[in-house]
């Protein structure tokens, strides 16, 4: 009776009641975004040089020929960061996409079995889990050998537990809820709900789970890159860019742009990944709207 | 040879015996939910089980449709044993045999039209073609007192009582003989309660519908069931029609039962109360499991557990005071063999 | 307790919705005062509002005199300092009202010394004492107790001799029994009754249950849209009510004389949200006996008879 105050606040929405400074945090996020999206994949066609090029006076600070100046090298920085782009949103993307895929069905089978299927995968998982992010890639990494694609491996091996947990648990919940039963009861059977009942409102917090891990990806990438164990030099990557800039302090652009990229990228997935959530919200206020 | 037929013709629309239900609980003691219950519920018959929390009333209601598996006991619908759900489909003879959760929030999907789902219900049990679905989920609106333009809309849209209209819509779909009702009126103001309690008997004497409705609501039960039974920590222990069971109830809980009901008549009556509290179900009283808190308990209630005796009258109960035989009287006046133990204060 | 033009306006995404209108009450000293209505009424708001506990943004007028005090223009610490000491409430759901990690005796002691300025061992040993007034079987080791490990109508119990902790003339209970089995709420009921009359203490109880209501009640209030339509002793109130929505009330519950098969009478519609009040009597949509007046004229609650009745028909004054 007492929540009846804060219900009618969200009963003409029928949502919850967000504070009021989410909501424009939720729609910067979104446009930064989709902005890197739309770089990583105009790169050929806004950046103003070729990122590879060693072509330029080495070391110049940021002018109106060179909006994020030269690095040791003489390459353009702005060329980089936005080429940069083209490895980090694009391979995030997919490496979230997999690492949900693989988690999803294992935590799907675990909760759709139960028993040893769901022990076995949960012990597996809980595995993983023991281990830090960071390390756990570190080493897979290490072990598979520098280079891009094994770093993309060592993400994926790092992030699809997360999914099999999620999605495991959802599919138990769900699975136990009355109209799950209710259809049981009709004559249902348990792999009919599972397609039909349970997978669809597994999506909505997978999907966000999967923005937020985005950001999770970006910087784990950069991570990895930043210390030798990802992209190889010559590549344009934030992360080891940011690792050449620690080298050259004295030449702050060199570091400072590509980890500017990292910040906002990751602090936009975050912002989307948390309007996601509210927004995957079931549209009813539960359980309160009428006692 | 006419599908809709119950196999057992006139016999007992559905029919627990000695049911037991076991729960395995990790880290601690298994439970015994229900140990022991037996009930039947006629053709066409509203049949209330009445209980207070931990009495097990859930999971006897949940046993009957077969949601929870048995550890003992018989569930019989229509003379056809109810097996437990397993991963496939249920058997379509059960599909008769339909459920209402007390829950109208959760007893609908969110996400999906209300519509959507009465269809998927009636895909699901193939008896309608699908040309005809559509009307049929008009009718089965209409039986339920909802618009046909209900369909279209989602679950937050309606009230509580609205929801749960739609879900006794929803088993109906199957063209149920035998509804259990766990708890339908308990999450819904009193407007709603009176109309949804209206439905179920109107829908009960229209369709022939045996009703087996799970309630703590003394009161409801009373103006609705036919015949009333009353469980006790995972016990049956009085059963009988309603009218003579709340004028002359037999068993010391019964009775208390009762006069715990406050009443609205303005004359400031104060219920009774009944001293202590409903012991953990997992460690119940030795023997008679109401003994200690029995008003009227004597040597043999703590000595050995109640059978349950036949009155006359239709009427069951499983208490040691009653088994003097003779015509229905109250705990209180009827004569023990042994002298008293406890005290009434 | 005198409660007098008790308007509270809550902040909403279209503007401020009346939820209390216009609401006059007295509560005498060691009375059950019942405040009875559906959800939506106002009942529980206009409680917080004397608690100062509603939400942020919220506008309350009216004058709600306590103790030689205007509740309603407290603010802050004085409030605090009333409500704590001389207030005490009680909510609906024992589950969840009191803190899980504390244990009892912390939370019953909490706030003696905080507004008693009690020492440790005299706080301790009047909360034994509340214990054992509200019939927790060993209130010593109950102290060290935590509250999950009591049952629904204990942990109420527990939650009353919380409230009563600073030796309070006024006790708020919203919806005590509801989330409870009958028979313990038959407790709580007796138990409520026993300390009104041993302590001297006032009660305000707010239910939708009438039959509850009827049991400890004197006085009762019927809270309609933000309104009160009807008021008076209970007996008269129960046995012969005027006001269309108490008639209704008491005819949606089931009788026990009824024959079979009688259709439990519901009331028509719902009841109207604060955006959408009706003009005249916010009743008259759902009355049976609304007349024209009714549609435009909103009725005033005068005395009459006793009680005080707001309805231009007042259809059953002859019974």
């Amino acid at each position: 009776m007492s929540t009846l105050a804060f219900r009618m606040r969200a009963r003409r929405r029928g949502g919850r009641t967000r504070p009021a400074w989410r909501q424009p945090l939720a729609v910067a996020g979104g446009v930064i975004a989709v902005a890197w999206l739309l770089v990583a994949i105009f790169a050929p066609f806004i950046a103003p040089y070729d990122p590879l090029a060693q072509t330029f006076v080495a070391a110049q600070s940021p002018s109106s020929a060179h909006l994020f100046g030269t690095d040791e090298l003489g390459r353009d920085v702005l060329s980089r960061v936005i080429y940069g782009a083209r490895v980090s949103v694009p391979i995030a993307l997919l490496l979230v996409s997999l690492a949900a895929l693989i988690g999803g069905l294992v935590g799907a089978l675990a909760g759709y079995f139960r028993g040893i299927v769901d022990g076995l995968s949960m012990r597996v998982v809980d595995l993983f889990f023991a281990f830090p992010a960071i390390i756990l890639a570190m080493v897979v990494a290490a072990v598979l050998g520098r280079g891009l694609r094994n770093a993309a491996l060592a993400i994926v091996v790092v992030a699809w537990p997360a999914y099999a947990r999620v999605v495991r648990g959802l599919v138990l919940s769900v699975g136990d809820t009355e109209y799950v039963e209710s259809a049981r009861l009709l004559g249902a059977s348990a792999r009919r709900t599972l397609f039909r009942d349970v997978l669809p409102n597994v999506a909505g917090p997978v999907f966000v789970l999967a923005t937020l891990d985005l950001a999770s990806a970006i910087l784990l990438l950069a991570g990895l890159s930043f210390l030798g164990l990802g992209a190889q030099p010559p590549q344009a990557e934030w992360g080891s860019m940011v690792a050449d800039g620690a080298q050259y302090f004295q030449w702050w652009w060199i570091g400072t742009f590509p980890g500017l990229a990292i910040f906002t990228a990751v602090l936009a997935f975050n912002f989307l990944g948390d309007s996601l959530r509210d927004f995957f919200d079931p549209q009813t206020s539960w359980g309160g709207d009428e006692r | 040879m006419n599908d809709n037929a119950p196999l057992n013709g006139d016999g007992p629309a559905l029919e627990l015996q000695d049911v037991e239900v076991v729960y395995e609980r990790r880290g601690r003691e298994r439970l015994r939910a229900v140990a022991g219950a037996s009930l039947t519920v006629e053709r066409g018959q509203i049949v209330g089980l009445v209980g207070e929390s931990g009495c097990g009333k859930s999971s006897l209601a949940r046993a009957s449709v077969g949601l929870v598996p048995t550890t003992a006991g018989t569930v019989q619908f229509e003379g056809r044993e109810v097996t437990p759900l397993t991963r496939r489909a249920r058997p379509r003879e059960l599909a008769r045999l339909q459920m209402v959760f007390q829950n109208p929030y959760s007893s609908l999907n969110p996400r999906r039209k209300i519509g959507s789902q009465l269809t998927d219900a009636l895909d699901v049990l193939g008896l309608v073609p699908s040309a005809d679905r559509r009307g049929r989920v008009e009718e089965l609106l209409d039986l339920v007192g909802l618009p046909a333009s209900a369909a279209v809309r989602y679950p937050h849209q309606f009230s509580g009582g609205q929801r749960q209209r739609i879900a006794v819509a929803r088993a109906l779909a199957a063209d149920p003989s035998v509804l259990v009702l766990d708890e339908p009126l308990a999450s819904l103001d009193a407007s709603a309660q009176a109309q949804v309690a209206n439905l179920l008997v109107d829908l009960s004497r229209r369709l022939s519908l045996s009703l087996l409705l799970i309630s703590h609501d003394l009161a409801i039960v009373r103006h609705v069931a036919d015949v009333v039974s009353v469980m006790y920590l995972g016990v049956m222990v009085e059963t009988g029609p309603a009218r003579s069971l709340w004028s002359l109830p037999l068993h010391p809980y019964t009775e208390a039962l009762i006069g715990a009901v406050p009443h609205p008549d303005g004359s400031g009556f104060l219920p009774e109360a009944l001293p202590g509290e409903v012991p953990d179900p997992a460690h119940p009283p030795a023997a008679c499991r109401f003994h200690p808190r029995c008003p009227y308990a004597f040597d043999r209630c703590s000595a050995e557990d109640p059978v349950t005796l036949a009155i006359e009258g239709d009427r069951t109960v499983a208490c040691w005071l009653q088994a003097g035989g003779g015509p229905p009287a109250r705990p209180a006046e009827r004569p023990k063999s042994l002298p008293l133990l406890h005290v009434k204060e | 307790m005198e409660v007098e033009g008790l308007r509270v306006r809550l902040p909403t995404p279209r503007g401020f919705a009346t939820v209390v209108d216009g609401i006059d009450y007295d509560v005498e000293p060691a009375q059950v005062f019942g405040v009875a209505g559906e959800s939506g009424s106002g009942k529980t708001m206009s409680m917080l509002a004397l608690l100062g506990l509603l939400p942020a943004g919220a506008i309350v007028e009216g004058r709600a005199a306590f103790g030689g005090q205007d509740l309603l223009r407290l603010k802050g610490n004085d409030l605090r300092a009333v409500s704590g000491r001389d207030i005490g409430m009680v909510f609906q759901d024992p589950m969840t009202s009191l803190h899980p990690m504390l244990t009892i005796g912390q939370q019953l002691t909490e706030h003696m010394r905080r507004h008693l300025g009690l020492s440790r061992r005299a706080a301790d040993d009047r909360a034994a004492e509340l214990l054992d007034q509200v019939r927790i079987p060993g209130p010593r080791s109950a102290l060290h107790a935590y509250p999950h490990q009591f049952s629904g109508g204990m942990r109420q119990r527990i939650a009353i001799a919380i409230a009563l902790a600073c030796g309070p003339r006024l006790l708020i209970a919203d919806e005590p029994t509801t989330a409870l089995d009958v028979t313990v709420q038959a407790g709580i009921l007796r138990l409520l009754d026993r300390l009104r009359r041993e302590r001297d203490l006032s009660v305000v109880l707010i239910t939708h249950d009438l039959a509850v209501m009827s049991s400890i009640a004197d006085r009762i209030s019927i809270f309609y849209a933000g309104q009160v339509v009807e008021s008076g002793r209970r007996d008269e109130l129960l046995r012969h009510p005027r006001h269309p929505y108490t008639r209704a009330l008491l005819d949606a519950l089931p009788h026990p004389e009824a024959a079979r098969d009688t259709p439990l009478v519901a009331i028509k519609g719902a009841p109207p949200s604060p955006q959408q009040i009706p003009d005249g009597c916010r009743y008259h949509p759902r009355c049976p006996y609304a007349i024209e007046i009714c549609t435009t004229d909103d009725p005033p609650l005068v005395p009459v008879g006793g009680r005080r009745l707001a309805c231009h028909v007042d259809p059953f004054r002859h019974e």
